[in-house]
């Protein structure tokens, strides 16, 4: 087994002084898609703060080999965490096409940068269409997409997902996975935050159950999806 | 004809009054820090202008980006090592630093330049030319030009460029920006330095057309103040036709009322648009 790209072990934070998880492990290879599912406040927004940087954190967080804890977001940014944050955080006053300029602000081969574009532009045909409109004006639903554009311009090695499907019509989430296959297969590993678990079950290769802060269930998804406690506390039981 | 005068007038020293403005309105929309030393450092650019003629013979003019260079680096450094304790910080620390940082540029001022009144005179300072029956004073239009070309040069940066995006995208959402790779230190630094560069050539165009003292900074920061509620925070042209409806409401009101009430004008305005325009119109970039 390779070394993982992200290695995450006897992880601690919270909010100032209130703790919220403990004791976090989780791994993520290069190239897997990886699903966190987990109750309303179970941490799961936390943990992805705390590996993009935003929040303090102790114990072990490592990408790739080095050290992230000491690092702050925008240079876990620089090194290819990128985060589709919860609840979109778009820029809203700027254009489509600016928030897709801000996820590729640190690229430097221009070629790719076209290319990126390109491809953004074929999974999300809507965006090309609305390039000039504020992404503050767009649906919901265009701007789900808006930010997954964002993301993916960054050419990220990790991308961490925080709730893609919320309030989002089934249709689009259908369309949204198939995305996220697209995605590995240009070669990156994906951290998917997702309510809606069968969703995530069907595209993810291994997934964590996290409960009050801590993980309670790991495993790959053919096996959780059997195991009777997550069944009936997410999966609905039939 | 001499109520068209008098509108010319207040259009051209207006549009410097926008300038003056445009500094504190931009800082005030990225780093919400209401300046209060913002005219303390029009004041200093003006003596930068002042020394660079005065000293070493360079025309007031050229001297500008002297001063707009120099006055980048002291707001640059400014930011860096004492404002950004206080950014997005509570309005009233931000205000008592700033009310600080006024009152001690003020002194420095005052020990360095002395208090006797400057005025930067360069050959052409009294000339004008006749258009249209209508006497246009040479200086005002230069300054009116390069506040304008200055607002311009703003407004493409910011729409257009690299750092104008991260520097809005600071504005509009400061943790989506540092997920994307912005650091926020770093983009309050320049923008600071921008808005002190920016009062810098306000500084040395108002040497030129009117006088420096050590004190002028207050009423220039409260005139900066009016402007900025009136222009908004969004866009450089809007603080420049800001400056020009002050500049004309204070021609029109010296014309009608008398000189000395020049200064209560803005002052009025403020109170209308607060009463007018709702608060939530100040929206930064
Ligand atoms: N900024 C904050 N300050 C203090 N407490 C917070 C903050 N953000 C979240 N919390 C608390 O931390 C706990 C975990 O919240 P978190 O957002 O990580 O949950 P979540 O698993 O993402 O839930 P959801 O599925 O509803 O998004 C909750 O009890 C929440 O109230
Ligand atoms: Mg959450």
């Amino acid at each position: 087994m390779t070394a993982p790209l992200l290695k995450i072990s006897g992880l601690n934070a919270g909010y100032g002084a209130v703790p919220i998880l403990s004791d976090v492990n989780l791994t993520i290879q290069e190239r897997e898609i990886v699903a966190l599912v987990g109750s309303n406040g179970a941490g799961k927004t936390t943990l992805l703060r705390a590996v993009s940087r935003i929040i303090p954190a102790t114990g072990l967080l490592e990408f790739a080999g080095t050290d992230l804890l000491p690092l702050s977001p925008e240079e876990a940014f620089a090194r290819g965490i990128v985060q589709v944050p919860e609840g979109r955080q778009l820029f809203g006053r700027m254009t489509v096409e600016e928030n897709l300029l801000m996820g590729c602000r640190l690229r430097r081969d221009p070629g790719g940068v076209r290319k990126s574009f390109e491809w953004v532009y074929r999974l999300f045909p809507i965006l090309a269409e609305r390039r000039r409109q504020l992404a503050g004006n767009m649906s919901g639903g265009e701007q789900q997409m808006c930010a997954m554009a964002r993301a993916l311009m960054a050419a990220p090695r990790l991308l961490i997902i925080d709730e893609m499907s919320l309030g989002l019509a089934p249709v689009i989430v259908d369309q949204l996975l198939v995305v996220l296959n697209d995605v590995r297969a240009q070669g990156m590993t994906i951290l998917l935050v997702e309510q809606d678990v069968f969703a995530a079950f069907a595209v993810a290769d291994r997934a964590y159950v996290m409960e009050t802060g801590r993980i309670v269930r790991e495993g790959n998804v053919t096996e959780l999806s059997k195991d009777p406690a997550v069944r009936d506390a997410y999966l609905g039981s039939d | 004809m001499l109520l068209a005068q008098v509108l010319l007038n207040g259009v051209l020293l207006g549009a410097l009054y926008g300038l003056m403005a445009l500094g504190m309105a931009l800082v005030w929309g990225v780093l919400n820090i209401v300046n209060l030393a913002h005219g303390a450092l029009i004041m200093l650019g003006g003596y930068v202008v002042y020394y660079c003629y005065t000293l070493l013979g360079i025309d007031p003019l050229l001297a500008l980006p002297v001063a707009m260079a120099s006055m980048f680096a002291t707001g640059y450094l400014l930011q860096r090592f004492l404002l950004n304790l206080i950014v997005r910080g509570a309005l009233l620390n931000t205000l008592l630093i700033t009310f600080g940082l006024d009152v001690v540029i003020t002194y420095l001022g005052q020990v360095v330049f002395t208090a006797d009144f400057r005025t930067i005179n360069p050959s052409y300072s009294g000339a004008n030319f006749m258009l249209l029956g209508l006497t246009v004073p040479v200086l005002r239009l230069i300054a009116f030009g390069i506040a304008l070309l200055l607002s311009s040069a703003l407004w493409f940066l910011l729409n257009k460029s690299g750092l104008g995006r991260a520097i809005r995208a600071t504005a509009q959402n400061l943790v989506a920006a540092r997920l994307y790779g912005v650091d926020p230190r770093q983009v309050y630094a320049v923008t600071f330095g921008i808005g002190a560069a920016l009062a810098g050539a306000a500084g040395g165009l108002y040497g030129m057309i009117s006088h420096l003292t050590p004190y002028i900074g207050s009423s220039l920061t409260a005139k900066s103040f009016v402007i900025a509620i009136l222009g908004g925070l969004a866009n450089p042209f809007k603080v420049i036709l800001g400056g020009i409806v002050v500049g004309v409401a204070e021609s029109l009101a010296a014309l009608y009322i008398g000189p000395t009430y020049t200064d209560v004008v803005s002052f009025l305005l403020l109170v209308v648009i607060l009463v007018v325009r709702p608060a939530h119109a100040l929206r930064a970039a």
